[in-house]
C-alpha cells in the first residue's frame, strides 16, 4: 500500500516536462512513430477511402474485362502434405484464370508422388522438381521461369487464402499502374494455440497490418510477405527474379522499388499463416528474420542511400525510418535504459511500472482505435484483450532481446551465411561474393 | 550292301541307296503340294534359295501326318542362316549327293525310332499338338525344347519343334502350350528370359519411348536445368548457351559459369514437349505395339517367361507310352463335373440300374472333330466362352439328373438316365445340330464337325471300363 501511495505521488507530483524528461523515449520515438504518425495514416486513409472508391471499382471492372492469366507459384520442400489443401481451397477462389506452378525443392518425402497425382488430377498445373534442394530463391526462380502469368503470386504451401484473396490482391495494378508489387494482409490461424501464437496475432494485427497500410501510404513499405505477394511479371524478370535468402521477401521488394516502381499494401487481399507456436522456435524465425535487415538494409542495398541515378527519396526515406526504427532505435533503448539507471536511480522503482503502465495503455488504445478501421478480422478483438498487457514485455523485452543479439551476430559475425534455411552450396557462395 | 558312291545318281528327282528312297525336293517342284513327297523313305531339300527350303521344310514339318511331320529331310547346299527353323528342323547337312552314304544311317536310326511310337490320339489341342512334338524329339533323341531368339516370332523367341505348328503371329499360342505340358508334367521349365506382350494383340514387337503426359507424344526435347548459387538463378541450360562460344553464362548476373558444384549444379532435367509446348520432368514411358500399333502404358504390358523346358520322366516315355492327360482347365466349367466324378456317379447309377432293370440309362461321348481350328483362331478365352455355350445348350435339352464331363476341350461325355439309346441316340442329333449352328452364328459361321458315340449301360461292367470302351469305339 505505500508503495501504491508513494508511486501515485510520484507519478501526480512529476511536471509534464519533467515526465517527457523521465519517459523521453516512449514519448519521442515509440508514441510518435508507432502511434502518432500510424493513427494520422490510417485515419487520413479511412477518410479518403471515398475518394479511392471510385478508381478502385474502376480498377476491378478493369480487371475483370481483361481477366489475364496469373501465375501463383509455390515453392517448398517437403510441402506435399499442404500442397493437396492448397489446391483444393484455390478452387474456392473467386477468379479462375490463374495457373498453379508447385516447385518441389528436393523434398525427401512423399510430396512428388502426392504432387504427381494432384498433377494427374488437374489441380495443379505445373509440378516441377529439383532432385538436389537449391534453397527457396532458387525455386521461386524455377517457377517463374516456366510461368506464362501476367501477374505473379507468391505463396507459401501451409497458408490458406480468404476466397476472394486472388482477385482483391491484383485489382490494384488495374488502377494504379506504377505499381510493380502488392503485398496481401497476413493474419495468424492459429492464435488460439499458445501464448506465443496470441501475442503474435496482437502483434501481426497491430504492427504488420495496421504497420503495413501506414507505411504503403506513406509510400515507405518494404517487406512484401513471401505467404502473399502478388508482382508484374515484368517487374521480376526485369530485377532477374528472387535473390539468395534469407530475408528475400524484404529483398525482392526493394529490388522492385529500385526499378522505379510503387509497392502497395492491400488489407482486403486476407491470408491465413500459422505462426510458430513455442517461443523457441519463435526466436529462431525472428533472428532469421532480424539478420537479414543488417545483411540486406546495410549491406546489400547500400547504395540507396548513394544519390546515383536511380536514387529515389522514397526509397531513401523507407530505409532511413526502418533503419532507424529498428536499428538506431534499437541500441538507444539501451541508452535510455543506461540513463534512467544513472540519473534517476532510486525514482527507478516508480518509472518501470509507469513505463510498462504507459505502454499498455498505448496499446489498449492503438488496438481497440485500429480494431475499428479494419474490414475483416479473423478473431473477435476482445479475445486479445486479456493478453495486451503483456504486449509491452513481448514488444519491450522480448523482441528486442531478440533483435539486439540477431544485429550483434550479423553485424560481428555474418551469421545469416551458416543459416541452415540454405543451402550450403548457395551460403557459401553468397558469403565470397558477399551478396 | 552296296556302299560306292559311284551308284549314286539322281534319277527324276529320285536317288534309290541302301534299299532307301531318296526324293530331291528343289526349286523345279512345286511348293504348293508336299502330297507328292508321300511314300518316300527320305527328302533331300536344296536349300539354295533359303525362302523356298523353308515354306517347304515347314510344310512337311508341320503337317499332321507322322508321315510328313517325321520324314528325314536332308538340307544341300545349305547357307549360313538366321532361321530358327532351317537351322534345327532339318537331320543333316549335304555338300553333295555323295553324302546320301551317312545319311542313309541317319534316316535308318529315325525310322528305327518311329516304329516305337505310340500311336495314341490324345483328345485334346494341346494333347495333340505336344504328343507330335514329343514324338519328333524321340526320334531324333531331343530332350530339351530351348527358345530360341527369332524376330520373325512375335514375342521375339521361338521353339523351333513346337512352333513350327504355328505361323510367327501364334507365337504367344506355343508358351500357353508349354504351360499346359508343364503341368501335366510331361516338362520341366527353367527360366530363361521375360518377354512383354502386347495386351491387346500378344505380340512382343513393342517399341519403348518416353511420352509427354499430356498428350503422348514422343516430339521431345529434354535438357538439363541448371542453378546458378550466387544469384539463384535457375533455368535449362539454353538460357545459359550461347553462339559464339561453349561458355555458360548465367542470364541474370551475366556471370560465366565456372565449376559444377562450386557456383552451379544441375537440380535436375526438363523436358519440352514439341507438339503441347508442355514442360514435364515425369515422362511416361509407353510402348507401342508394332503389330496392332496400340500405345500402351507399360504398366498394363503383359509379362510372359520364356523358359527352357527339359522332358521329364513322364515326358520321355510319353512318346512311346502314351500319356492320360487331365481336363483341368475345362472341370470348372458351370453345368459339368469332372472326369473324376462322373466315374462315381456311373458307379451308383449302375447299382441303381441292376435294381429295377426296367430304368435304362445311356451313356454318349461328343467330339468336337475340327474344331482346334477354332481354338486357333480364336485363342483360349474364346475357346473357354464356346464351351460354355456349348455346355449351355446341351444343358437346356436334358434332364436336371442327366450330368455332363469334359474329358478334354474337344471331348466330352453324357449321363442320360432313363433314355434307352434309340432315345438318347435322336436326343444326341438334335444336339448336334443346335450346337453347330450355335458355333456358326457365334464364331463367323464357322463349320464344326460333332461326332457322337451312344451306349446303353452294361450292369455287367464296370463304369470305368465302360468308358474306355466307348471312347475306344470311338476313335478307332
Ligand atoms: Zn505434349
Ligand atoms: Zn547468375
Ligand atoms: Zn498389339
Amino acid at each position: 500500500m505505500d508503495y501504491l501511495d508513494e508511486f501515485f505521488n510520484y507519478i501526480s507530483s512529476v511536471s509534464p516536462a519533467k515526465l517527457v524528461r523521465v519517459f523521453w523515449f516512449f514519448f519521442f520515438f515509440e508514441f510518435v512513430r508507432f502511434f502518432l504518425v500510424d493513427f494520422t495514416t490510417v485515419l487520413l486513409w479511412k477518410l479518403t477511402a471515398v475518394f479511392r472508391k471510385q478508381r478502385v471499382r474502376e480498377g476491378r471492372n478493369l480487371f475483370w474485362a481483361e481477366k489475364p492469366l496469373i501465375s501463383i507459384i509455390v515453392p517448398g520442400k517437403n510441402e506435399g502434405k499442404h500442397i493437396f489443401k492448397l489446391a483444393n481451397s484455390l478452387k474456392e477462389q473467386t477468379y479462375q484464370n490463374f495457373e498453379l506452378i508447385v516447385i518441389d525443392d528436393g523434398s525427401d518425402d512423399e510430396t512428388r508422388t502426392i504432387c504427381n497425382s494432384l498433377k494427374k488430377n488437374g489441380l495443379i498445373d505445373i509440378f516441377l522438381s529439383n532432385d538436389v534442394r537449391g534453397g527457396k530463391a532458387s525455386a521461386a526462380n524455377l517457377g517463374l521461369r516456366y510461368s506464362s502469368g501476367k501477374y505473379i503470386i507468391h505463396m507459401d504451401a501451409d497458408c490458406s487464402y480468404d476466397r476472394d484473396a486472388v482477385e482483391n490482391i491484383i485489382v490494384p495494378f488495374y488502377y494504379d499502374e506504377k505499381l510493380g508489387a502488392v503485398g496481401g494482409d497476413v493474419q495468424v490461424r492459429n492464435y488460439r494455440e499458445s501464448l506465443c501464437a496470441s501475442l503474435q496475432a496482437i502483434e501481426y494485427t497491430d504492427t504488420i497490418s495496421i504497420g503495413r497500410i501506414s507505411q504503403s501510404q506513406l509510400g515507405i513499405y518494404r517487406i512484401i510477405s513471401g505467404a502473399f505477394g502478388a508482382f508484374k511479371k515484368d517487374a521480376l524478370d526485369s530485377v532477374g527474379g528472387w535473390d539468395i535468402g534469407p530475408g528475400l521477401d524484404g529483398d525482392i521488394t526493394v529490388k522492385v522499388r529500385k526499378m522505379g516502381y510503387e509497392i502497395h499494401f492491400e488489407p482486403t487481399a486476407i491470408c491465413q499463416t500459422n505462426v510458430p507456436v513455442t517461443f523457441k522456435a519463435l526466436i529462431k524465425q525472428r533472428l532469421r528474420w532480424d539478420k537479414s535487415l543488417i545483411r540486406f538494409r546495410l549491406r546489400k542495398h547500400r547504395d540507396v542511400f548513394y544519390p546515383n541515378e536511380s536514387f529515389r527519396i522514397s526509397n531513401f526515406v523507407s530505409f532511413v525510418e526502418n533503419i532507424t526504427y529498428s536499428l538506431v532505435l534499437n541500441f538507444k533503448w539501451y541508452f535510455y535504459l543506461i540513463d534512467m539507471v544513472l540519473n534517476f536511480t532510486s525514482r527507478l522503482i516508480f518509472i518501470i511500472p509507469m513505463n510498462f503502465i504507459l505502454y499498455t495503455i498505448n496499446n489498449y488504445f492503438k488496438f481497440i482505435v485500429f480494431s475499428l478501421f479494419r474490414q475483416r478480422k479473423n478473431v473477435k478483438a476482445e479475445y486479445f484483450m486479456l493478453y495486451m498487457p503483456l504486449m509491452a514485455l513481448y514488444f519491450g523485452y522480448f523482441l528486442r532481446l531478440v533483435r539486439t543479439y540477431a544485429y550483434l551476430q550479423e553485424l560481428i559475425f555474418r551469421r545469416s551465411y551458416e543459416d541452415s534455411w540454405n543451402p550450403e552450396k548457395s551460403s557459401r557462395q553468397a558469403k565470397s561474393l558477399k551478396l | 550292301m552296296n556302299t560306292s558312291t559311284e551308284n549314286i545318281k539322281v534319277v527324276d528327282h529320285k536317288i534309290n541307296y541302301n534299299n532307301l528312297v531318296f526324293y530331291v525336293i528343289d526349286t523345279t517342284n512345286s511348293i504348293l503340294n508336299i502330297d507328292h513327297t508321300m511314300g518316300y523313305d527320305a527328302l533331300i531339300l536344296d536349300a539354295s534359295d533359303p525362302e523356298y527350303a523353308r515354306i517347304v521344310l515347314k510344310k512337311i514339318r508341320s503337317h499332321y501326318n507322322p508321315e510328313f511331320y517325321l520324314k528325314p529331310v536332308f538340307l544341300l547346299n545349305f547357307k549360313e542362316t538366321k532361321d530358327p527353323l532351317l537351322n534345327n528342323m532339318h537331320d543333316g547337312l549335304m555338300t553333295s549327293y555323295d553324302q546320301v552314304v551317312t545319311m542313309s544311317e541317319t534316316a535308318k536310326r529315325i525310322f528305327l525310332k518311329t516304329t516305337q511310337l505310340d500311336n495314341q490320339l490324345i483328345p485334346s489341342f494341346e494333347g495333340q499338338t505336344v504328343k507330335k512334338v514329343l514324338n519328333y524329339m524321340y526320334t531324333r533323341d531331343i530332350r530339351t525344347l530351348k527358345p530360341i531368339v527369332d524376330l520373325n516370332s512375335s514375342i521375339g523367341y521361338t521353339y523351333p519343334e513346337l512352333s513350327i505348328n504355328f505361323t510367327n503371329t501364334e507365337e504367344p499360342q506355343v508358351l500357353e502350350i508349354l504351360e499346359w505340358a508343364d503341368r501335366e508334367g510331361l516338362i520341366w521349365p527353367d527360366f530363361y528370359e521375360r518377354v512383354y506382350l502386347c495386351n491387346n494383340c500378344n505380340s512382343g514387337a513393342l517399341s519403348y519411348r518416353e511420352v509427354c503426359p499430356h498428350c503422348n507424344s514422343s516430339n521431345s526435347k529434354s535438357e538439363d536445368l541448371v542453378h546458378h548459387f550466387p544469384c539463384a538463378y535457375i533455368g535449362p541450360i539454353s538460357d545459359f548457351q550461347n553462339n559464339i562460344d561453349n561458355s555458360l553464362n548465367c542470364p541474370k548476373c551475366n556471370k560465366t559459369l565456372r565449376h559444377i558444384g562450386i557456383d552451379y549444379d544441375k537440380p535436375s532435367v526438363i523436358h519440352h514437349c514439341n507438339n503441347c509446348d508442355q514442360n514435364y520432368q515425369d515422362a511416361f514411358i509407353k510402348s507401342k505395339c508394332l503389330s496392332c500399333e496400340d500405345d500402351i502404358d507399360v504398366k498394363y504390358l503383359v509379362p510372359r517367361t520364356v523358359n527352357i523346358y527339359k522332358l521329364t520322366r513322364k515326358g520321355r516315355s510319353a512318346a512311346t507310352s502314351g500319356f492320360l492327360s487331365s481336363s483341368q482347365e475345362v472341370d470348372d466349367i458351370f453345368g459339368t463335373i469332372n472326369m473324376q466324378t462322373l466315374k462315381i456317379m456311373l458307379h451308383y447309377e449302375l447299382e441303381k440300374v441292376k435294381e429295377s432293370p426296367a430304368q435304362k440309362t445311356s451313356i454318349a461321348l461328343v467330339h468336337l472333330e475340327n474344331v482346334f481350328e477354332l481354338y486357333n483362331k480364336i485363342g483360349k478365352k474364346g475357346e473357354r466362352k464356346l464351351l460354355e455355350e456349348l455346355v449351355a445348350v446341351v444343358r437346356e435339352n436334358i434332364k436336371s439328373s442327366d450330368v455332363i464331363a469334359f474329358e478334354s476341350s474337344s471331348t466330352l461325355y453324357l449321363m442320360l438316365t432313363n433314355t434307352a439309346s434309340e432315345n438318347a441316340e435322336q436326343k444326341l442329333k438334335n444336339l448336334s445340330a443346335l450346337t453347330e449352328n450355335l458355333i456358326k452364328k457365334n464364331f463367323n459361321g464357322f463349320k464344326a464337325n460333332l461326332l457322337h458315340k451312344v451306349k446303353m449301360l452294361d450292369t455287367d461292367k464296370k463304369a470305368e471300363v465302360q468308358l474306355q470302351e466307348l471312347s475306344k469305339d470311338f476313335f478307332a
